[in-house]
Formats: C-alpha cells, sequence, structure tokens
C-alpha cells in the first residue's frame, strides 16, 4: 500500500506542472488585456497608472531602480513569458501565489477566506448526497417495483432534470420568503449564505438549503447507481450461496452485497466530492455563498489570472488527493483489492 | 428473477420507520431553524441589537479605500465614510461646500484656494487638516505611497492628473505633489498644470477626501477598514468581510448634522436576484430590482415622484442616472466615416421601443450624449439622436441608394453578450435591417471587446459612460478631445474647433458662461455624430416600508445619514 500511494504521489508531480503549465500558456493566448481590464467601468486609465501596474505584476522588466526598461520605439519591454512562468513556481513553492489584478489582495489570502466555506458546503452536500442516495438506491433495490421503487426511480429523474439554480431559487422562495410571509416571520430559512440576514440564525442553518441544493442531481445520480449495482450483485452466485446457507436478507446485503455494490458508488461519490470542492459557481451565486467556484469564475471572466491560476492550481492538488483518499478507500471496502501487489501468478 | 425479487422483498427499513424518521428530522430542522439567534432585526448581529440598523444590498466592492474608489458600489461605503471638500446638490443643482467652509478660484482657473471646516475630526480622534487632504491625494497617486506599495497602483489617479507635478510623483520620480500645499492647517491649495475651471466638481468625488495619518501607519488595515471623517463610522473591530458584508455605524463626533440611524449593514450580494428575494423577506431595506421585477415592485411599492426620495408616497426609485449607453462609431474606417451614414444609422434606431420592451421603462431614449440632471443638458440636444425612419432612409440613400430591400452594405457590430447587451443589440439589429444594412455581429469577451476598441480594431460598438462629475466636461472632454484619443476617446474623432472650445470652456470661471461653451462644443459633435447615443440610464432601487425617508442622489450615492426608518 506503502509503494502504491508513493507511487501515486509522484504521478502528481507531472500532472501538477502540466496544468500550471497549460494554465500558463492559456492565459497568454486568451485575447484580452487583463491590465486595460482593472480599471473597471472601461474608463481609460492614466499611462503612469497602466505602467505602474505592469511593472508591479511582473510584466514588464524593470532595472535596478524600479523603473521599466523600454525598447527603441520606448514601448516597455515585456517580461518573456518562461521568465513569467518560472517566478510563478518558484512564488508558488514559497507559498506565494500572487497578488489579484482586481481585488488588490494576496490570492491566498482570498483562498484562505473563500475556502473553508466551499469545504464546509461540499462535505455538507457529500453527506446528504451518501446518506440519501445510497439510502434511496438500497431502498429501491431492496423493494424493487414497489411504490418505494418508484418513488425513488420517478424522483431522481426529476432531480436529474432540475437544473440546480433553477431549485435553489424555488427553496429560497418557499423557505426563505413564502414561509416567513405564512408563519408571521416565526420560520424561514436563510436566503442567503453570506450578506443576507445572517445574524438571524445559527450558523449550520445557513447550510440547509445550499446543500440540499448542490447535493440534488449527485443524489439522484448516485441513487441510480446504488439501485444499480445493488441489483447486479444481488444476481452474483455468491449471494445465491449465501441464501441458500440460510442467511438472512439483512446479513446478505449489509455483509455481502453493499460492499461489492458500493465501490461505483464511492468512485463516483468521490470524483464528485473532488468536484465540489472545486467549487460549485451556481449554487454559490444563488445562494451569495462566499466560496472559491464563484470567485474563480469571476476571475476567468475579468481575466484576473493570478486567481484563476491560484485558485485552479490549488483545486487540482485537493482533487488529486481526493482521487487518492478514494482508491485507498478501494481496499477497506473489497479487501480482494491489493494495490501494487504482484500479478497473481495462477 | 421474479424469485430473487420476491426473496429480498422484505423492508431492510420499515415504512412507518422511514416516515417516523423523516418527519423527526423535519421536526428538528424546523425546531432549529426557529431558534435563530436573539438579534432583534435583520443586519448584523450586534449592530442591530444596538439599534436602527438600515441594511442595504450592494455587490462586493472593488474598494472602500478612497485611493482606489471607483464603481458605485465602493463608493456607497466610502460615502458614508468619507467627506470630500465639495458636494454636488443635485435638487439645487449646486456645487456645495462640504468639508470646507468656502474656496476661491484664481481668474486664470489654475489655482484653487479651499478653507476647511474647523473642529473636524476623523474617526479615530484626530482633527481634520490641510495636511490630510494632501496625504490622501498623494497616496492616490504616488507609486512610493504605503498603499500603493502595498495594495498596488491607484487606477483612478487620472483625477488628480490636472495636478501641478502629477507626471513626476505618479512616474516615481518626485516624493511630494508639488501642485499641493497647505499654508496652515486649515487652508488647502491646488495649483493646477492648466486651466480648468471645473475642478471644484472634481473635488465633490468621493475619492478626493482626507486621510489620517493612521492610513499610511497601517495601510493594510486601513484598506479594510478606513478611518474617515464622514458622518458613519466602521463598526469598532470590524472590517469589509469580503464577499460578505461591512457595517457602520454612527460617529457621534461628526462635524455636522449627525445621522438619524444608529448604524448601516451592507450585505454583500452577488446575484440581483438573491438579493431582491432578501428584499422580498424583509431582510434588506434598499436593494436593486430585477428587470422581470419592475412592474411588480413598482405596483407594491409606489413609485417615487421625484426618481431619487424613497417615502412613503413610494417607494421605488427610477430618476435618471448621469451615465450613457451608446454605439461608437470608427470615425476612421468606411462606412463609418461618412456622417450621413452615422446619421442614417442612428435615425433608423428606435430607442424608446428598446427601453419600454426590454427594460420596461427603467432606461430613457437618448437624445444627446449629455444626460437629464447634468448643468448644460438639453432636451433634443442631438437632432440625429432621434428615431425617424424616413430621415434615416434619406441619409443613407446619399452613401448606398436602396436596391431591392437591401443598400448592399454590410457592417459588424461589435459588443460583449453579457451584462443583457444581447437583446438591447438584436434591437438594433433589426432596426437597421428594416433601412436595408446587414449587420454581422462580433461579440468578444469584455476583455477582448476593449483590446479591438483600442487597436480601433471594429466598425462600431457598444459602450457606456458613467459621469465622474455632473458635469459636461466629464462626458466631452474624454469622449471627443483629441487629446483622450488612445484613451476614452475610441472613435477616433477629432475636430480641432471641438478641442478649442472645451480648452476655451475650460478656462472660463463663471459657470454659465462656462456651459454655454460647452453647449457650442456639444452642439458640433452632435452633428457630426461620432457616438450614436442609445439610453440614458436610470436608478431601478426599491426601498422596503420601514424606510421613511431616504434620497439617492442620481449618481446613486446615497444620502443615509439623513435616513429616517420606521422604528
Amino acid at each position: 500500500m506503502g509503494k502504491y500511494i508513493l507511487k501515486r504521489v509522484l504521478q502528481f508531480i507531472p500532472v501538477f506542472f502540466g496544468v500550471t503549465l497549460i494554465l500558463f500558456a492559456l492565459q497568454n493566448i486568451v485575447p484580452g488585456d487583463p491590465i486595460k481590464l482593472i480599471g473597471g467601468g472601461g474608463k481609460a486609465m492614466t499611462p503612469e497608472a497602466e505602467l505602474n501596474l505592469r511593472i508591479r505584476y511582473n510584466l514588464v522588466q524593470v532595472d535596478e531602480n524600479g523603473h521599466a526598461v523600454l525598447d527603441e520605439n520606448g514601448d516597455p519591454m515585456p517580461v518573456p513569458l518562461m521568465d513569467q512562468y518560472v517566478t510563478y513556481i518558484t512564488n508558488l513553492f514559497q507559498g506565494d501565489l500572487g497578488e489579484s489584478y482586481q481585488r488588490k489582495m494576496p490570492v491566498t489570502e482570498i483562498l484562505a477566506n473563500k475556502y473553508p466555506y466551499t469545504i464546509k458546503l461540499a462535505a455538507c452536500a457529500i453527506v446528504l448526497e451518501a446518506i440519501m442516495g445510497i439510502g434511496a438506491g438500497i431502498i429501491s433495490a431492496v423493494k424493487r417495483y414497489s411504490f418505494w421503487d418508484i418513488l425513488v426511480t420517478l424522483s431522481t429523474s426529476v432531480l436529474v432534470a432540475v437544473p440546480a439554480f433553477w431549485l435553489g431559487m424555488l427553496l429560497q422562495l418557499i423557505f426563505g420568503v413564502w414561509m416567513k410571509e405564512w408563519t408571521g416571520g416565526a420560520f424561514s430559512l436563510p436566503i442567503s449564505g453570506a450578506g443576507g440576514a445572517a445574524s438571524q440564525y445559527q450558523d449550520w442553518i445557513h447550510y440547509i438549503l445550499p446543500s440540499i441544493t448542490l447535493a440534488s442531481v449527485s443524489t439522484a445520480y448516485a441513487a441510480r447507481i446504488m439501485r444499480s449495482q445493488l441489483l447486479d450483485v444481488m444476481n452474483q452466485d455468491y449471494i445465491r450461496t449465501a441464501k441458500a446457507k440460510g442467511l438472512s436478507n439483512r446479513a446478505i446485503i449489509w455483509r455481502h452485497a453493499l460492499k461489492n455494490a458500493l465501490i461505483p458508488v464511492v468512485t463516483y461519490i468521490g470524483v464528485d466530492f473532488g468536484a465540489m470542492l472545486a467549487g460549485a459557481i451556481l449554487t454559490e451565486t444563488v445562494f451569495n455563498w462566499p466560496g472559491v467556484g464563484y470567485e474563480i469564475y469571476r476571475a476567468i471572466t475579468q481575466r484576473d489570472w493570478p486567481i484563476v491560476m491560484g485558485g485552479v492550481t490549488v483545486v487540482v492538488v485537493v482533487v488529486m488527493v481526493i482521487n487518492l483518499l478514494v482508491d485507498i478507500s478501494y481496499a477497506f471496502l473489497d479487501p480482494r483489492i491489493r494495490y501494487g501487489a504482484p500479478k497473481d501468478k495462477s | 428473477m421474479a424469485e430473487m425479487k420476491n426473496e429480498f422483498h422484505q423492508p431492510v427499513v420499515g415504512r412507518r420507520a422511514f416516515v417516523g424518521g423523516t418527519l423527526a428530522a423535519s421536526s428538528l430542522a424546523f425546531l432549529a431553524a426557529c431558534g435563530k439567534k436573539d438579534a432583534p432585526a435583520a443586519g448584523s448581529a450586534d449592530a442591530a441589537a444596538e439599534g436602527v440598523t438600515l441594511n442595504f444590498s450592494i455587490n462586493n466592492p472593488v474598494c472602500i479605500d478612497p485611493y482606489n474608489v471607483q464603481e458605485d458600489q465602493g463608493t456607497q461605503v466610502e460615502f458614508q465614510l468619507f467627506d470630500s471638500l465639495m458636494k454636488y446638490d443635485f435638487k439645487a443643482e449646486d456645487l456645495k461646500p462640504l468639508a470646507c467652509e468656502s474656496f476661491e478660484a484664481s481668474e486664470d482657473a489654475t489655482k484653487f484656494t479651499f478653507h476647511l471646516i474647523e473642529g473636524a475630526k476623523f474617526h479615530n480622534g484626530d482633527p481634520v487638516t490641510s495636511a490630510d487632504f494632501k496625504r490622501g491625494w498623494t497616496r492616490l497617486v504616488s507609486p512610493k505611497s504605503a498603499i500603493q506599495v502595498d495594495r498596488g497602483p491607484s487606477q483612478i489617479a487620472y483625477h488628480l492628473s490636472q495636478v501641478k507635478g502629477y507626471d513626476e510623483l505618479a512616474a516615481g520620480d518626485a516624493d511630494d505633489f508639488a501642485g499641493l500645499s497647505c499654508p496652515d492647517d486649515l487652508t488647502f491649495v491646488v495649483e493646477l498644470s492648466a486651466a480648468y475651471a471645473d475642478f471644484p466638481y472634481v473635488c465633490s468625488h468621493p475619492a478626493l477626501a482626507p486621510v489620517p495619518a493612521a492610513a499610511d501607519e497601517d495601510a493594510n488595515a486601513f484598506y479594510l477598514a478606513p478611518i474617515g471623517n464622514g458622518a458613519f463610522m466602521m463598526k469598532p473591530g470590524t472590517k469589509w468581510e469580503d464577499g460578505q458584508y461591512i457595517d457602520l455605524v454612527r460617529f457621534d463626533d461628526y462635524y455636522g448634522d449627525k445621522a438619524v440611524v444608529d448604524g448601516i449593514h451592507f450585505g454583500i450580494q452577488k446575484d440581483i436576484e438573491t438579493s431582491y428575494k432578501e428584499f422580498q423577506a424583509g431582510n434588506f431595506d434598499v436593494a436593486d430590482v430585477p428587470t422581470a421585477q419592475i412592474d411588480a415592485c413598482k405596483a407594491e411599492a409606489g413609485e417615487s415622484k421625484d426618481g431619487y426620495t424613497m417615502s412613503e408616497g413610494g417607494r421605488m426609485l427610477l430618476g435618471s442616472e448621469p451615465s450613457t449607453y451608446y454605439l461608437v462609431c470608427n470615425t476612421t474606417v468606411e462606412p463609418f466615416n461618412n456622417a450621413d451614414f452615422r446619421k442614417g444609422v442612428s435615425m433608423a434606431i428606435n430607442r424608446e421601443a428598446i427601453c419600454k420592451s426590454i427594460f420596461k421603462g427603467t432606461r430613457t431614449p437618448a437624445d444627446g450624449i449629455v444626460p437629464p440632471g447634468m448643468d448644460g443638458y438639453r432636451e433634443g440636444a442631438w437632432e440625429f439622436a432621434a428615431y425617424d425612419v424616413d430621415k434615416a432612409n434619406e441619409f443613407l440613400d446619399k452613401v448606398a441608394p436602396m436596391n431591392g430591400d437591401s443598400r448592399g452594405i454590410e457592417m459588424v457590430l461589435s459588443y460583449n453578450q453579457d451584462g443583457g447587451h444581447k437583446e438591447i443589440m438584436e434591437s438594433v439589429i433589426g432596426d437597421l435591417a428594416r433601412v436595408g444594412i446587414t449587420v454581422t455581429s462580433d461579440t468578444p469577451e469584455w476583455s477582448a471587446l476593449l483590446s479591438k476598441y483600442d487597436n480601433m480594431d471594429f466598425q462600431i460598438g457598444r459602450l457606456g459612460w458613467v459621469a465622474d462629475y455632473p458635469i459636461m466636461d466629464n462626458f466631452l472632454y474624454p469622449l471627443f478631445h483629441s487629446d483622450s484619443l488612445g484613451g476614452d476617446n475610441k472613435s477616433g474623432y477629432s475636430n480641432p474647433e471641438v478641442d478649442k472650445l472645451i480648452e476655451e470652456a475650460r478656462t472660463i470661471v463663471d459657470d454659465t458662461q462656462r456651459v454655454a461653451k460647452m453647449q457650442e462644443a456639444d452642439a458640433i459633435i452632435g452633428a457630426d455624430l461620432p457616438v450614436i447615443p442609445l439610453m440614458f440610464y436610470t436608478h431601478t432601487l426599491v426601498g422596503s416600508s420601514r424606510v421613511k425617508n431616504l434620497y439617492i442622489d442620481p449618481q446613486k450615492k446615497a444620502y443615509l445619514a439623513r435616513a429616517e426608518l420606521t422604528a
């Protein structure tokens, strides 16, 4: 196992450099000058202010006095792209992800402020997804063709079809606006994750509606995967053998069927958790959630490359770690899986 | 299979248990939700508990420190925290002293002397002196200032580009702002490098505020929790919580009339729809209204009589803003180098239809580049900004006569699709098709579009202009003067006569004469039509039933110190 983990960690290196290199190339290929965008409202900056910005963000070469180095036409000389990349990577390893063009804050500070919210929301959503998805899938499979099975199938079909942002808006309207009106203010759930009437509620209550929204589609998929996997496993010979040996249904499901059926579900939930940790742009926007997803989206639209680079780099590392943890978890679900072990010679 | 089904049909979780569990979980959530914190009103917990708090919805500001305050959201917060030298009273249509008692201008409009109010204090108790104004203005320009070293250059240094010594200071070649001097604590003298009689209007910009010595001592702390001289101060112990909220409380040592409300909770929202739902739920007192909700909101809250004051009679504001939405023509390329073609295009566009159908009347058709509310605005100022298809055809016939249903002219309209521009541009394209012009859309992202404009790589494109100061100069100089080519003058328009008139106007100290001169320049520009004005922006703000009185001026600055709420 240790060898396997080491091997996977070493695989991080080319992935990491590959991603940062691609991102870096992209930011130089995509049209549009980020410095021109900084002014806000499309108003032109003075040439001095523009040059000072380019100097600050290491986009033009400077002399020992900090003044821009000019070419024969009197234009500032840009820093070669490879030098910019090397500087970025060097700073990155020193924990410096640069400074946001637009926000004028260190990217590490922005991500440090935002990431805890994304992690907490993702954790709530994934717990909800795991419990509801696996639970509904089991009930649906065990009670195949029953009312509960139809209910699960129908509701998962609806959830898969409903866009998350629409569901979120609907939940806000029902629990945030209408419920408050109907109950004379006695009951309501917060509409915004932040920036609204935050103080009215206990902190954890803010997670209810965004978690449901974020988990909705994935829960439906998880339930469907769980159902089909469990049904598949139930048809296996070893289950029939277990039954022949007189084991109870409950024991068969919990001890034998579920563990095997869970592997694809765990894989799905694990990958989904990684995706959630990359931020949920729509849910974060609808619920005004101060997470990292909207921040990266905003940065992309505004060509705020330090945030895009820093944010995506962090996300890539997090997703790689999550994937590794998911892979490791297989061994606990199915002892037959032995990572890095020599092939069966028989 | 049937066998399997029967065997595994025994319940793992009983129906009763499932229903019971669900009910229990729901009840728990219900009870928990009912168990709200003890804050008696919406808003930040403690501020609300301390008295009457006004809850105001904003987007995440770019900056609330005066050194780089630029868009209306950051300005809204900063305006409550800081007082500049002057303020423009839109109701009285007059520029008035704010942090100063009076000012004098030299005859040649190059030197201005401001006499500060005695006894004014910063929120930390320091007296406000002329040196604090100099400090505030210098840190906005100097790349060596503590804030610029920490947070990067200001993008709004251009406000002070007329002040003597600006170039040296901005280039980092000087430490002192040569054009600013402080003969004594209460006298602040500004010398300009060229005549600019409108300069006192520039001094009404909230960015040109004084800052205490603390701003340099801990620039980072000041950036997030500025210490100003305004009617409100940052709530002690709090700072701008990025993407969440900013809490202010009344400054009791304010030199002017003290604020009526005890505090302001600026709730930071990403999405106008979510913000409006918070408003509907009673959690905001002031919020923007999504276009789709305009009619319902107008019916429910009532329309404000003057468009700017929320009161019991009407809480929805639809007053004009000093901002213009327009099409910029590249006057250096065909076919837009032909004034007749530009006029034909302009007169073919049904502005009224765009305002009514897309914006439900929350924007008004533009009849010039200078919007209503500005000193010097004239109704119907630009003859060719009116909708008249017959005249449009007359002008276009001069350039390319109609052949069948086409004039054989194809043009490219550049715009960014976000922000609702697509619908507007589609309406424009439809109008132009009716006069025989084929239009192709070019829809790069905003940053790429700006690059196209800068490189003059376009035929006609969309832009908007928001005035920094309520003066004609703030439209005519940046958009049409030759000095602004390569900057905000993106049409490539250059007319020596216009340049001369604007420059002459800048030297005239008398307001009436100066405005008259600007109007002369405006008339020539209107006849040349390098840009095609489409609409004037208007407020789309609404107040809750708690709001008894609140004035929000055309520049969207809310006079929250004078706001009155029901208990």
